[in-house]
């Protein structure tokens, strides 16, 4: 134990104002309705793609992405092994991630992906674009009722909310940053 | 009720109409309003600068002067909101206690306390409000658009009453002139953009008579619109609701 | 060298000065769309003070469990009292790992810790990912801004200073064209970094996790493809629940940009197995900020940026010109607690006009902390002597009847009767430099009343 540590501990103890109440933080309702969560994600650069059927998902996927050489999914044979670890090289070409979602946040079109859903956990930003698949029912109104859905957060998890994007240069906004160059979510 | 009127320093020395016009227009609508002869002014000035300690002097003498009556009315959000925001410095006697919450604008008292929500009169001109920072945020006399998009207050609405008026719709409309006290003259380049950009705002959307609640700001844009030979008058909003004739 | 010189430097480019104060209006407009979107946005905004007001009242235990809960998810935890050990910490696990090719995703503590400096010092090569930090980094300035750090620069500026670093064709100032060449230039960087720094927005003490929020998934990238994983945090980023995020991720982006989430949320609360993740809580002056009731409330700040967005001080003047490392509104807030000469005209750089409190989402009293801080300051002495001193006498002045109504009377007559040319005169009066003077009338209101109203 560092004596900064102390010196910090007994700092704040020392200066800290009187103790107030944690306050309980209501569920605002609101709408979870899969015409709002399109809607949203729709206006942040992603893409909605509706499937009756899980079991298309490989032909869809051929169907938006005809050129990607290099896909990783674990949701159906796909052309790359990805795992926990795939050396850096081996993830640097990957084209294509079709990865499942699992919670659906309407207000602001984010979808919460845990590390255990993602192969490897820079697979969702090292690929070049990214397909995320979710099942309808599992939408929520905001983010209060999505962080209510999840037991823990594992030891890696992420929000994702569309395509990698910046607006660091003037303020014009580009779709693929660093990231994901693009986004389409499979909605079943 | 006794009712006094609070002036302050500079719209005495150089906007005495809008004393004058301040104490008809409660006239007008049955109050005799009273101009304590001892007033000098809220302290505002100092406090802003830093030196709020220099004006506790001013404090009690504004206390001592207007302790015996009612209501304070003032044609200055910015100096109510000071009395009533900073002289939490004094001694809260039962004297200060009352002259703090006693302490109005005069739109605020004509709207709240007289209940007058609207006025006789024409006034066939664009008029542009300019909203002070002190008494929309502050005084919460207007809407504020980091809340609402609805644009709404009281001095819109008695001005709204006016026949034949015609209220210009700002591209920013609660945006700070830049006047900001010791500010205007410390940060001199960035206050005097500031007020360009404001006077540009109404210039382009139609502003013929520049008017609002506090004589400080309009006098940082006045400075403004006469350097720059804008074809724009500015007159405060109580020359205005007492009828005021322009030409 | 006082804000108000350097801002009238930055004012003196009218059409830039245009440019940047219509380019961050267009945030705070977009900022203003998203939250009337929202109906419950100002009850969020007091969740999130009472949260963070909370959290404070508790500060020590927080950092405890949330040190414990980081100790057994496997998490190495370190404690900086001040940036030097921060710093040192850092390089020591850099070397310990014998990395010299860093990189680091955005983070206002390693900029306020000038870490970089320090790592390169040492033979560490440290690139910024974020696309607006790679921008200024490769002009070896300072950020201007809290998120958006190259908003002082236009497109052409950037064009020019790819075109020197990375290549790019001379002349090419097309943002879609510059992104991808950064993006390519920084992958390589991305693929061969070893150890990744970032910074933290939210650290949930129930947990043990910290939660970093970007557009561009630098971080995400950054981190999940080094062995090493070092995150920066101030202690004021805790929070006491997982749930809480609830309340903070909905108001950041919006009231940030206008956007409704940011494109990553990302949870780090376990290394990978065969990974490394390091914590490092740094004070650098906070614990003395939390002993200061008038001002503590800064420490709720979540570095949104909307106070710089909103106000018509920092759009006109420039980030830079508050020569801290948060600039705007929260930057003159911060900043003397840290070096009160120093930054002694920040908090006179406001008209007080108070939109910043109304736009910040943990609802901080900016503008009555100025207003507080200058108190301070003339208090100490760090305001100038012939301002105090004019103060003073109008002080004096001001408290007497008699003094105000001839000395009223006499500036008047003397407004009157001297040439426009010395009223005016703009060495004298800096009122006069843009404005004209009021007219003077003959006779002042309580002139008038004493002859008009006969009691």
């Amino acid at each position: 134990m560092s004596s900064s540590r102390e010196k910090i501990l007994a700092a704040a103890r020392a200066n800290k104002p009187a103790e107030t109440p944690l306050p309980t933080v209501p569920d605002f309702g609101g709408d979870a309705s899969v015409e709002r969560f399109m809607a949203v994600l729709s206006s942040i650069g992603g893409r909605v793609v509706w499937v009756a059927d899980p079991a298309q998902l490989g032909p869809v996927v051929q169907q938006l992405f005809p050129d990607a050489r290099r896909t990783a999914s674990n949701l159906f044979p796909a052309t790359v092994g990805v795992h926990a670890q795939t050396p850096t090289s081996g993830l640097a070409e990957v084209d294509l991630a079709v990865l499942p979602g699992e919670i659906g946040v309407a207000e602001n079109g984010a979808v919460w992906l845990p590390e255990a859903n993602m192969l490897h956990r820079a697979l969702p930003t090292v690929t070049q674009h990214l397909v995320l698949v979710l099942d309808h029912r599992h939408i929520v109104a905001t983010m209060h009722q999505a962080y209510a859905r999840l037991p823990n957060t594992g030891g890696y998890g992420a929000f994702v909310a569309g395509p990698s994007k910046t607006a660091d240069i003037e303020q014009s906004l580009v779709i693929g940053a660093h990231g994901a160059r693009s986004l389409v979510l499979v909605l079943y | 009720m006794r009712v006094a009127l609070f002036i302050p320093c500079y719209v005495d020395q150089f906007y005495p109409q809008v004393g004058i016009a301040s104490l008809q227009l409660l006239q007008k609508l049955g109050v005799r309003a009273h101009f304590p002869a001892q007033q000098t002014c809220c302290g505002q000035p100092l406090a802003n600068s830093g030196c709020e300690r220099d004006a506790l002097p001013i404090y009690r003498h504004f206390v001592d002067t207007f302790q015996g009556y009612d209501y304070v009315v003032a044609p200055s959000g910015s100096c109510v909101y000071h009395v009533r925001k900073h002289f939490d410095k004094l001694e809260q006697t039962a004297e200060v206690q009352h002259v703090r919450a006693a302490t109005y604008d005069l739109i605020d008292f004509i709207t709240q306390i007289l209940g007058v929500t609207e006025l006789p009169g024409r006034f066939p001109h664009k008029v542009g409000l300019h909203l002070s920072c002190h008494g929309q945020r502050g005084l919460h006399q207007a809407n504020e658009s980091e809340l609402t998009p609805v644009r709404d207050g009281q001095l819109r609405r008695l001005l709204a009453s006016l026949e034949g008026i015609e209220l210009t719709e700002l591209d920013r409309n609660d945006e700070c002139c830049g006047f900001g006290g010791t500010f205007c003259v410390s940060e001199e380049a960035i206050s005097a953009r500031m007020g360009q950009d404001r006077v540009q705002d109404h210039l382009r959307n139609g502003t013929t008579i520049l008017t609002g609640g506090d004589m400080s700001c309009l006098m940082h844009l006045q400075g403004i619109v006469r350097r720059r030979q804008l074809p724009m008058q500015v007159l405060h909003a109580v020359e205005i609701l007492n009828g005021e004739v322009v030409t | 060298m006082s804000h108000s010189l350097r801002a009238a430097t930055f004012v003196a480019d009218a059409d830039r000065t245009t440019w940047h104060d219509e380019t961050l209006w267009f945030v705070r407009q977009k900022r203003d769309k998203a939250v009337y979107a929202v109906p419950e946005f100002q009850e969020l905004r007091e969740l999130a003070s009472q949260i963070k007001e909370h959290t404070l009242g508790r500060l020590d235990e927080y950092l405890k469990q949330f040190e414990a809960e980081a100790r057994r998810n496997g998490v190495h935890v370190h404690w900086a009292a001040d940036a030097a050990e921060h710093n040192d910490i850092i390089l020591d696990i850099i070397r310990r790992h014998n990395d010299t090719r860093v990189v680091k995703s955005k983070s206002m503590l390693t900029e306020e810790c000038h870490l970089n400096p320090h790592l390169l010092g040492h033979g560490i090569e440290v690139i910024d990912t974020d696309l607006g930090e790679r921008i200024i980094q490769l002009r070896e300035e300072a950020p201007s801004h809290l998120v958006l750090p190259a908003i002082h620069l236009k497109k052409e500026d950037v064009g020019a200073t790819f075109h020197q670093h990375l290549g790019t064709e001379k002349g090419n100032h097309d943002p879609q064209q510059l992104t991808e060449a950064a993006r390519q230039h920084l992958r390589a960087k991305f693929l061969a970094a070893e150890v990744a720094i970032s910074g933290v927005n939210f650290a949930v003490a129930e947990t043990g996790g910290v939660v970093i929020c970007t557009n561009e998934g630098n971080a995400d990238l950054g981190v999940n493809l080094a062995r090493v994983h070092i995150a920066s945090m101030g202690i004021e980023k805790l929070i006491p629940r997982l749930s809480d995020l609830g309340v903070f991720t909905r108001l950041l982006a919006r009231s940030a940009t206008g956007q409704p989430v940011t494109t990553y949320t990302s949870h780090y609360t376990k290394p990978a197995d065969g990974r490394e993740l390091h914590v490092v809580i740094v004070d650098n002056g906070r614990t003395q900020q939390l002993g200061r009731p008038d001002f503590r409330a800064s420490l709720k700040c979540i570095r949104c940026g909307a106070c710089m967005n909103t106000c018509p001080v920092y759009r006109r003047s420039g980030g830079h010109s508050y020569d801290f490392t948060v600039p705007g509104p929260i930057g003159a807030i911060l900043s003397p607690n840290i070096d009160l000469k120093k930054h002694s005209s920040l908090p006179f750089a406001s008209t007080l006009c108070g939109s910043c409190t109304d736009v910040c989402p943990v609802k901080i009293d900016i503008h009555t902390q100025l207003y507080k801080w200058r108190q301070v300051l003339a208090e100490a002495g760090e305001i100038p002597i012939a301002k105090k001193w004019s103060l003073r006498f109008m002080g004096r002045f001001l408290a007497s009847p008699k003094a105000f109504g001839l000395g009223g009377k006499l500036a008047r007559t003397g407004l009157r009767l001297l040439p426009h040319q010395l009223t005016h005169a703009q060495a004298l009066n800096p009122w006069a430099v843009a404005r004209e003077l009021p007219e003077p009338p003959k006779q002042s209101f309580r002139e008038w009343y004493a002859r008009a109203v006969k009691q």
